[in-house]
Parts: C-alpha cells; structure tokens; sequence
C-alpha cells in the first residue's frame, strides 16, 4: 500500500489554490485512480471549493475531512460526476468527466451512511439491480456472496424499509463493493452503525485493499474511524486542502495530538471567522 | 431499471388504484354520461373513446413523472448518479413502464366500453392507430417536462404529473369540439396538438375516415413540442450538473 512521503499542513495565511502536491507514489508506474485538477466551484456568492487538487493512487485509504462548510461534500459529489466543476479536471479511474462518468461508475462503487436504499424491494433485489447496473455477471450469485461475506446472508429477504439503520448500511455497503470496483468511494460509511457491524465494514475495507488492491476513499465526521480506516488525510478548510499526509504526520504538524482534537481546533476556528 | 420501476409501482396500492380502479371509474362515468345525456350511440363512442385515448396519454405521462418521483421520495437519486447508469437509458426504463401501464388501462377502459356500453375500442377505425402514436409522443413531451422540472423542484413537481394534462384536457376536445369552448379559449385550443387528434378521432368515429389533414397538423406541433421538450430536459440536466442540484435529493 502506497504511504506519501511526507505530510504537509499549510498555515492560516495561506491563501488561494492549494500548493501542497501529494508527496506519495511518484515511483508508482500506474496510472491514479483519481486525478483532480484545481477544482473549484461557486454557488452564488460562496466559493465552496477554491482550487483543491488531488491524486490518489492505487490501494490508498484516504479520508476527506474538515469541519462543516469546507467543501467535502461539494468535492466528493464533484470526484463522482456529480456536480460540474466551473474550472478544473477530473480524470476518475482513467477517464475524464464528465463525458467519461458512465464508463468511469462501472469501477467505482459508492455508498453513504445517510442516503436509504431504493424501497419496495428486497435486499436481494436491490443488490442484483445494482449488480446488473454494473455489469456484473451472475449478479445474483455475486449477490448472495456479498451477503455472505458481510454475514447477512439472512436479510435477503426483507424488504429494505424493514431493516434496522445499520442493517441498511451494511446493504448499501454491499451495493458498493458488489463489483469488485476499482475504487470505493463512503460518505460516512459507519454512521450509525454499532462497533460491532462497523468492524465488519472497516474489516472487509481492510481485506478488499490488501486482497484486490482497492483504493478507499471516504468522508466521515469520526476522526477515530479516519485514524483506523485511512494512511492518509486530506484536510480541507474553506474549500481548500490545509494539510495533506498520514493521519499522525498530520496531527504532528499542526500541533495537536490526535485528528479530533486537529478537527475541533478547525471548527473552533471556522466559527470564529463566521463572528 | 425497469424492472425496479415496475416492481415499486407494482408493490404500492397507489399505483394500482391509478392503474385499474381509475380507468374503470372513468370508463363507466363517461359511458353513462353519454348514454344519460346524448341521444343515439354517438355520444356513448364519443366519450367512451375519448377517455380510453385521454388514460393512453395520462398513464403514460405518470409512468415517467412517477417513476423518477420514485427515485426523488426513495433519495436514491445519488446512488443511481453511483452507476454506469446514462440519462438516456434511465428514461428509456420510464418509457418501458409507461407503454406499459398504458395498454393495461386501455384495456380495462376497452374491456368496460364493451361489456356495459357495445362500444368497440376499435370505433374510430383506422385513424386511431395514428392517433395513438402521435397521443403516445405527446404524453413524451409532458413527461420531459416533468422530469425537467422535477430535477429542479424535487417533489414539489409532483403536481405537474398529475395536472398537466388535466388542464389540457377541457382545451383539448378530447369529448367535444373545441367550437364549444368559449371563443378565446377555442382559439387558445387550436394550437394544442392534441386538438387536432380528436378532431380526426371525432372525424373517423362519425364517418370512418381519416383526416390526413388533422393529424398532420397535430403531429407538426407534436414534433416541434416534442424538440423543445427535450432541449429543456438537456437544459436542466446540465444545470443539475453545474448547479448542484443533487444536493437537493441526498
């Protein structure tokens, strides 16, 4: 698994376009498996994201983090074709968006601890229409294997709006890794979930990247699950990337002594800025 | 996605109450409106076949706003946004579901005009197989619009699947001419497609002829709504993209 070399954390002053490159995985040959460009975007009079750039590489777990209003949810909605970027480039899995955002979903799966699943069908259905959504063959066999590794092969029955919320995540984390994709990208993957069926989740994340070399990237307001799910961590802060590296490196940099306490100081901070 | 279409809409007794209990409803009102009021047959083929072609467009039209309504009220429309799954394939699943409510309505509408009333479906003759299929581009046009704005209005569009044609419908002539109508509102009608394909379903029910005339006219206006309705979906789809809108349905 690709580490960058080092960590980075910009001070308060900085301003503009994000200067800090990933440091990591120059010596890798392969192509990213997500490469974004100087992205930026404005709704109104609010610039939401203001020049991030990212490359994320083969078999890295990398979580976005930053304090509400940072521009998370805009980039990754931008990462997933989603929104348009008004200046920038994403290439996601080899191609570029948006005119590549079709052939790019096929190996990127997607799941996100607030978003329910489709209703009026059962988990079985709802796992075989995304199966075939993404081309997988058999996608009932996949389906009832990917039940079986999560150990809820005994849902498949029920109708999704019958399960419990953290039942409902485990389906939908289902749905996103049912096609072997190259990239899975969670948004708060484990919210509501208790320990117990969040281990199963971070320990399939962790079996999918050593086995398959998937790369992970989420977004997630549990800076605990970041420091064990991730070996990498994009801050943002007002739409740009603050600091950039692995969890500890980060924490170190800035001067704190673990990610929540790097992830108050920020909110702490955006607050007062807002007085 | 058809298939899950056809399974959400086949799994909420909703659905069926606009699918079969409806049609029957309208099929036995306006059959006995017209055997109550009119005099001969006329009137009964009239009506019977004006509210069997009005379900055509209507169940159709439902078929697409609903089914994408059904991803808006389900918030599953990021998670669809997650797949290889294109626009176009997407609505081609809506245009499926919609062709096929359609022939289910219209033969409990047929199968009711025949029992109660001794009116064949097939009344009009041929120029209902024109008719038909530019009533079918028709209900297109109102379910891009629909569409079009759902993806800016999310669930507030709903009203516009159920209302739309309900306010085309006294304009259109689907049960009378539109000479009845009081003179602004006729001449409001004569640019109405849909105008022009009853007046020929009018033609072929008295005189089994078809009014070439007619249809062509409604399937000129029907082509060019059918373009601008597909422009304003393009519109919107890109502005859902470059507005972020889909922040709206997660």
């Amino acid at each position: 698994m690709a580490i960058p070399e080092h960590a980075s954390y910009a001070n308060s002053d900085d301003s503009g376009a994000h200067r800090h490159e990933t440091a990591a995985m120059s010596s890798h040959p392969e192509r990213p498996v997500l490469k974004a460009v100087d992205l930026r975007k404005r709704f109104g009079s609010t610039q939401a994201v203001d020049g991030i750039s990212i490359e994320i590489r083969p078999g890295e777990r990398v979580g976005i983090v930053g304090p509400n209003g940072a521009g998370k949810t805009t980039t990754l909605l931008m990462l997933m074709g989603a929104i348009e970027p008004d200046e920038g480039s994403i290439d996601l899995v080899g191609h570029r968006l948006p005119a590549g955002r079709s052939a790019a979903m096929e190996r990127v799966g997607f799941a996100a601890g607030y978003l329910p699943l489709p209703d009026r069908l059962t988990v079985m259905e709802t796992l075989e229409l995304f199966a075939t959504l993404y081309g997988v063959e058999a996608p009932k066999d996949r389906a009832e294997e990917v039940l079986g590794e999560l150990g809820i092969a005994r849902l498949a029955d029920q109708r999704v709006e019958s399960l419990s919320s953290g039942q409902g995540t485990l389906v939908g984390f289902a749905k996103a890794v049912i096609h072997h994709p190259e990239l899975i990208v969670l948004d708060e993957p484990t919210a509501s979930l208790d320990p117990d069926v969040a281990m199963r989740v971070r320990d399939r994340l962790e079996h999918m990247n050593a086995e398959h070399r998937s790369t992970l990237l989420l977004t997630s307001h549990d800076m605990r699950e970041v420091e064990r799910l991730t070996t990498r961590v994009i801050f943002l802060r007002a739409g740009t990337v603050i600091a950039d590296g692995p969890p500890a490196s980060v924490v170190a940099d800035a001067g704190h002594p673990d990610l929540e306490t790097m992830f108050l100081a920020e909110a702490a901070r955006v607050r007062q800025d807002a007085v | 996605m058809a298939k899950r279409n056809l399974r959400a809409q086949t799994r909420n007794p909703g659905h069926w109450f606009l699918l079969l209990v409806l049609p029957l409803v309208d099929g036995l009102l306006f059959g006995s409106i017209g055997v109550a009021f009119g005099e001969g047959e006329g009137p009964v083929r009239l009506l019977v076949t004006g509210i069997m072609l009005f379900h055509l467009i209507w169940q159709l039209t439902l078929a697409g706003s609903l089914g994408l309504l059904e991803e808006v009220w389900t918030r599953n429309i990021m998670n669809l946004i997650a797949t290889p799954l294109t626009e176009r394939e997407f609505m081609v699943s809506l245009g499926v579901v919609g062709l096929i409510r359609t022939v289910i309505s219209v033969t409990v509408i047929s199968l009711v005009g025949l029992a109660f009333y001794a009116v064949a479906p097939d009344s009009a003759g041929w120029v209902l197989v024109p008719s038909a299929a530019i009533l079918m581009a028709f209900g297109w046009v109102v379910t891009l619009f629909v569409v079009g704005l759902t993806l800016q209005y999310g669930d507030s569009a709903e009203v516009f699947s159920w209302g739309t044609l309900v306010l085309l419908m006294p304009l259109s002539g689907f049960f009378y001419p539109v000479d009845s109508l009081p003179p602004a509102l006729a001449a409001v009608a004569q640019v109405i497609p849909l105008t022009h394909v009853f007046e020929a379903v009018r033609v072929g029910l008295e005189t089994s002829r078809v009014d070439w005339a007619q249809l062509g006219v409604a399937a000129i206006g029907t082509l060019v709504l059918l373009g601008a309705a597909t422009w304003f979906v393009d519109r919107q789809l890109r502005r859902f993209r470059s507005e972020g809108w889909v922040s709206r349905f997660t």
